[in-house]
């Protein structure tokens, strides 16, 4: 057989270089670490929304034999944490905020000593839900004149959207080992961003940043609930001081979903208007976003980002409030704020094409835009939102001509866009590349594979330009001693960030056998970003409100693809995550309590194998090289914005049933027929 | 979770000894090791039944015998089971995950605690557990009871409980003063004041099998989940069928996801016992169904979704037999 391309060249399959590791499980995760003398580290949690700590007892705990350490406000260092809180404040905000922690010899006695801690509480009032009158921080973006827009529309969608608090549920929970060596702390850490980690925690423990190292070998997930420094990294760190040995803190499943992050629950207001003909002459929504009782990280999901840019509008006006609650902080949530947005506007946007009779995909492309609407600049790649339509539109004529309908079982398909202001990558990103005797090369960088194959994309870029297989490439990775920057693994921004540093690296090396690359700058006149489309086709069964996701077809505009086999598992990943948000996933909280019901996998419900479509990813290779010197944007994100909507849109293709509140449950849908 | 003693008996009768209040018999742990992590069972002792119980599945002398510790597994793979008394065969089937229908028995399966996520969040007391009143009611109730509600608003949560309910079976029982042969229907009780608890099953008694009398009758069991597998009902229907002739002889409709115990819709078995079969008579037995409902504020959805599943299965009774 005829051989074009090496094994591994770019652009084509090459399987994980870590794969060996992972199935044999020699691969270490931070729940794997087991360093001599370690400890187990609980955290005790606030049974209420909202109280205040008025006294903890903790002797019973603290002479239980095996208990090394306990930290609660009235003995642990004042280190301030989240906008007025503190590392263990006085005052808890949700049902699982922090309390006191302990570390023991063993899980069970930890455990054991956690029910000896009595807290005495004073309630305070608290408030849970989002509703149409809550208040809270405003942002406002616009141009042009919305109502003037309004007014020359011929027509108005005008509705409200709301979608569900999610929760991440990465396989792996978070968690962290902590060791002090002579003054210098090391945290194997499970995280998105070892240099984040370190940079915060060395702030919060004042430590110069050099006496700090954080190390992540593997990781199970983390989906943008990882991208910073939690309180459990510094309260393993002060436990392992105060007990003298190594503590191991790893959230059990409920932790993780009370107090890890979750995407925040949205309720959007929005009116578009348009020309008969389609064309836009205005969009205005109104945001109120539930950021629960912190602001984790310093930054909240751009929920109004995709209603300035997706489509050409003249006037727009986009205004988010972000709304306090007694519920577990916010975070980051694969394409924050974008998968949210995108459902309302995707939905508005189908009723729009069917108001006016116009085809979905040519109510689009009516609407397209070349230009950064916001920053007045024209995009890197102005064609590829245009060639995903393109590869799109095949697989949703197909699909409407294929699809058999009967009355009991209704099948549809839908459509839908998104942009996605990130996946562009930026600087401070380093690689060294050092080529050895027997001519296999070394490469170093700091930065950590969460889970996508950073690795294998790097290796394949070093290869190629060093002219040698990927197998012949060593990299070493997830460690912030390398002392070589990388940014967090967040907003697709591994591969587009370091990439380019690689491949200099590589160059360099090949005339100096050994050499270093920096990432450069991100274009100055024109905007990278990245964007893409997907169909979904479905089955209804209208007397028993079953959905079936029978097949989902994506194409996204990635830039180069350096792996198709990794683009792929992207592709499955967003779209399972994206079809959960759609149907299943939904954090369910009593409210005469604040508890989260459902904080397990038994009743929060992820999507299993059984319930995927066949999906198909038609993504293009379609190298962005003004946006950078590979040609590559991220994909991590992108696959679960426009998901949801799809799947929506085909329910109201199947029945005639707009749903505009996710998750579209079985309840919902038999309660609408 | 809490430490407890472990033993492990060579026979029932040390296993029996050995069961006391503070003790909990284990066989596949699925639903008693969750229970324990949550902190809502806190046995000082586990007593390993797993050597002393049987796990077979036998049919003679007009009884289908199930060992206490027969698996899911077993028990939806099994050829009998498949072929004649096939609601059992699909509701376990249509139960769990196949690395749980490995290990859940059939005994445990009919003791399993309710699902609810008030009864099962160690943070609210409620009355199930030993508080006032129940969260559920006035709460997030999706997924609670239409009928048999108050004081505890759960849903009884096994599949097979309610194929065995409307297969006539009996549990054996053994205590201290020896077996019992307690019908199924007797065996489920409404959880009461003096007993908040949804079998009759006294601490110091083990379940030793399930007992199916042999029938000609056909059967089925349909369920409807949030997602495709692995998870628990949101409503689910075991219906049996006995025909003699063209007339309904027996007829059992049993729903899953309903009420605090299998629950019997003996309105739609009224309408289609004794008469003749005819195209109307699967609508009047629908029709009948589920009169004595009383929907709380968020699962009136499982009605129309119960009459659905009762007319399918009624239907594939009809059709295929």
């Amino acid at each position: 057989m005829k051989r074009e391309h090496p094994p591994g060249a770019v652009g084509h399959p090459y399987p994980r270089v870590e794969a060996p590791e992972k199935v044999t499980g020699r691969a270490k995760y931070s729940s794997d670490i087991r360093l001599a003398g370690q400890l187990s580290g609980r955290i005790l949690r606030s049974p209420w929304p909202h109280a205040r700590v008025k006294r903890i007892d903790a002797s019973a705990a603290e002479s239980l034999p095996g208990v090394r350490a306990v930290l609660s406000r009235f003995n642990a260092p004042d280190i301030k944490w989240y906008e007025e809180g503190k590392l263990f404040d006085e005052t808890v905000r949700f049902v699982g905020d922090e309390v006191a922690a302990l570390a023991a010899d063993s899980e069970e006695i930890a455990e054991d000593a956690l029910r000896l801690i009595v807290v005495e509480y004073e309630a305070l009032p608290f408030k849970i839900a989002l509703d149409e009158r809550s208040s809270g921080k405003t942002q406002v973006k616009w141009r042009g004149d919305v109502q003037a827009g309004l007014r020359e529309a011929e027509i108005v969608i005008d509705d409200v959207f709301t979608t569900q608090t999610a929760l991440h549920n990465c396989m792996e929970p978070h968690g962290c080992v902590a060791t002090w060596e002579a003054g210098r702390l090391t945290l194997y850490e499970s995280t998105q961003g070892v240099f984040s980690v370190r940079c915060e925690v060395a702030e919060k423990l004042g430590l110069p940043q050099e006496q700090v190292r954080v190390v992540t070998q593997h990781m199970g997930g983390g989906f943008g609930s990882k991208q910073i420094a939690w309180k459990h990294s510094v309260i393993a760190a002060l436990l392992a001081r105060k007990a003298g040995r190594p503590v191991q803190i790893l959230l059990d499943r409920e932790a993780e979903n009370l107090a890890a992050g979750n995407r925040n629950a949205t309720r959007q207001h929005l009116k578009i208007g348009a020309r008969s003909d389609g064309t836009l002459t205005a969009i205005d929504v109104r945001v109120l976003l539930q950021a629960g009782a912190y602001t984790a990280g310093g930054e909240e999901s751009d929920v109004i980002g995709t209603y300035q840019t997706l489509y050409r509008c003249p006037n727009v006006r986009a205004e988010q409030t972000s709304v306090r609650t007694n519920t577990g902080p916010a975070i980051a949530f694969r394409a924050p704020g974008y998968a949210e947005a995108t459902f309302a506007l995707e939905s508005a946007m189908d009723q729009l094409a069917r108001e006016l009779k116009i085809d979905p995909i040519e109510l689009r492309l009516r609407n397209y835009t070349e230009l950064d609407q916001q920053e007045n600049k024209p995009y890197t790649s102005p064609d590829s939102l245009r060639k995903c339509y393109g590869e799109i539109r095949r697989a949703f004529d197909s699909l409407k001509g294929s699809l058999k309908t009967e009355t009991k079982k209704r099948r549809g398909v839908g459509f839908a866009a998104h942009d996605w202001v990130a996946g562009t990558g930026h600087p401070p990103a380093e690689a060294i590349v050092r080529i050895g005797d027997d001519g296999r090369a070394t490469l170093v960088t700091g930065t950590q594979d969460i889970g996508t194959g950073t690795r294998t994309a790097l290796c394949q870029i070093a290869a190629a330009e060093l002219g040698i297989s990927p197998s012949h490439v060593r990299i070493e990775l997830g460690d912030t001693a390398s002392g070589l920057q990388s940014p967090t693994s967040a907003g697709s921004a591994t591969l587009p960030s370091l990439g380019p540093a690689v491949r200099e690296a590589a160059a360099s090396a090949k005339t100096h056998s050994g050499g270093k690359g920096e990432r450069g700058p991100n274009p100055f006149h024109k905007t990278v970003r990245t964007c893409g489309a997907q169909c979904a086709a479905v089955e209804i069964d209208t007397e028993t409100g079953e959905v079936t996701v029978l097949r989902v077809v994506t194409a996204h505009d990635c830039g180069r693809v350096i792996n198709p086999t990794m683009v792929d598992s992207q592709v499955y990943g967003g779209v399972t995550q994206g079809m959960g948000f759609a149907l299943i996933e939904e954090r369910i909280v009593d409210q005469a309590t604040g508890v989260v019901l459902n904080a397990n996998l038994e009743e929060y419900l992820v999507p299993t194998v059984a319930d995927l479509p066949d999906t198909h990813n038609a993504t293009l290779s379609m190298p962005d090289l003004e946006a950078n010197t590979i040609g590559a944007k991220g994909i991590g994100e992108p696959p679960i914005i426009p998901t949801a909507p799809a799947i929506a849109n085909a329910i109201y293709d199947a029945i005639g049933v707009r749903f505009r509140s996710l998750p579209v449950t079985r309840k919902k849908i038999l309660e609408s027929l | 979770m809490r430490a407890f003693e472990y033993s492990s008996p060579a026979s029932v009768e040390e296993a029996i000894r050995l069961l006391e209040a503070a003790s909990r018999p284990l066989a596949g742990g699925t639903d008693l090791l969750p229970l324990m992590k949550a902190d809502l069972a806190s046995p000082s002792r586990l007593v390993n039944v797993k050597k002393v119980l049987d796990d077979r599945i036998r049919e003679d002398s007009g009884t289908l015998s199930v060992g206490a510790l027969a698996v899911l597994d077993e028990i939806e793979k099994n050829p009998v089971v498949r072929q004649r008394y096939t609601a059992l065969a699909e509701a376990a089937a249509a139960a769990a995950s196949p690395q749980l229908r490995n290990m859940a028995t059939i005994g445990g399966n009919l003791l399993q605690r309710p699902r609810c996520w008030y009864f099962r969040n160690p943070r609210i007391p409620c009355w199930l557990k030993g508080g006032e009143k129940c969260p559920a009611k006035e709460g997030e109730n999706r997924l609670h009871a239409l009928c048999g509600g108050g004081p505890c608003y759960a849903v009884h949560p096994s599949d097979l409980a309610s194929a065995l309910v409307a297969l006539e079976a009996d549990v054996r029982v053994r205590g201290k003063t020896g077996e019992r042969l307690i019908p199924i229907e007797d065996f489920f009780v409404l959880p009461t004041e003096a007993w908040r608890c949804e079998t009759v099953l006294q601490p110091d008694e083990l379940i030793v099998s399930v007992e199916i009398p042999s029938t000609e009758a056909r059967s089925t069991y349909l369920k409807a989940m949030e997602r495709k597998v692995w998870t628990f009902a949101l409503a689910g229907v075991a219906a049996v069928v006995r025909r003699s002739g063209g007339r309904i002889e027996r007829v059992r409709i049993v729903l899953t996801g309903v009420a605090p115990i299998p629950w019997r819709a003996n309105a739609a078995e009224d309408a289609m016992v004794g008469k003749q079969f005819s195209e109307t008579l699967v609508t009047d037995a629908v029709d009948a169904l589920l009169e004595d409902a009383a929907p709380l504020a968020h699962n009136a959805y499982k009605v129309p979704l119960l009459k659905t599943l009762v007319r399918r299965a009624l239907e594939d009774i009809f059709r295929d037999r």
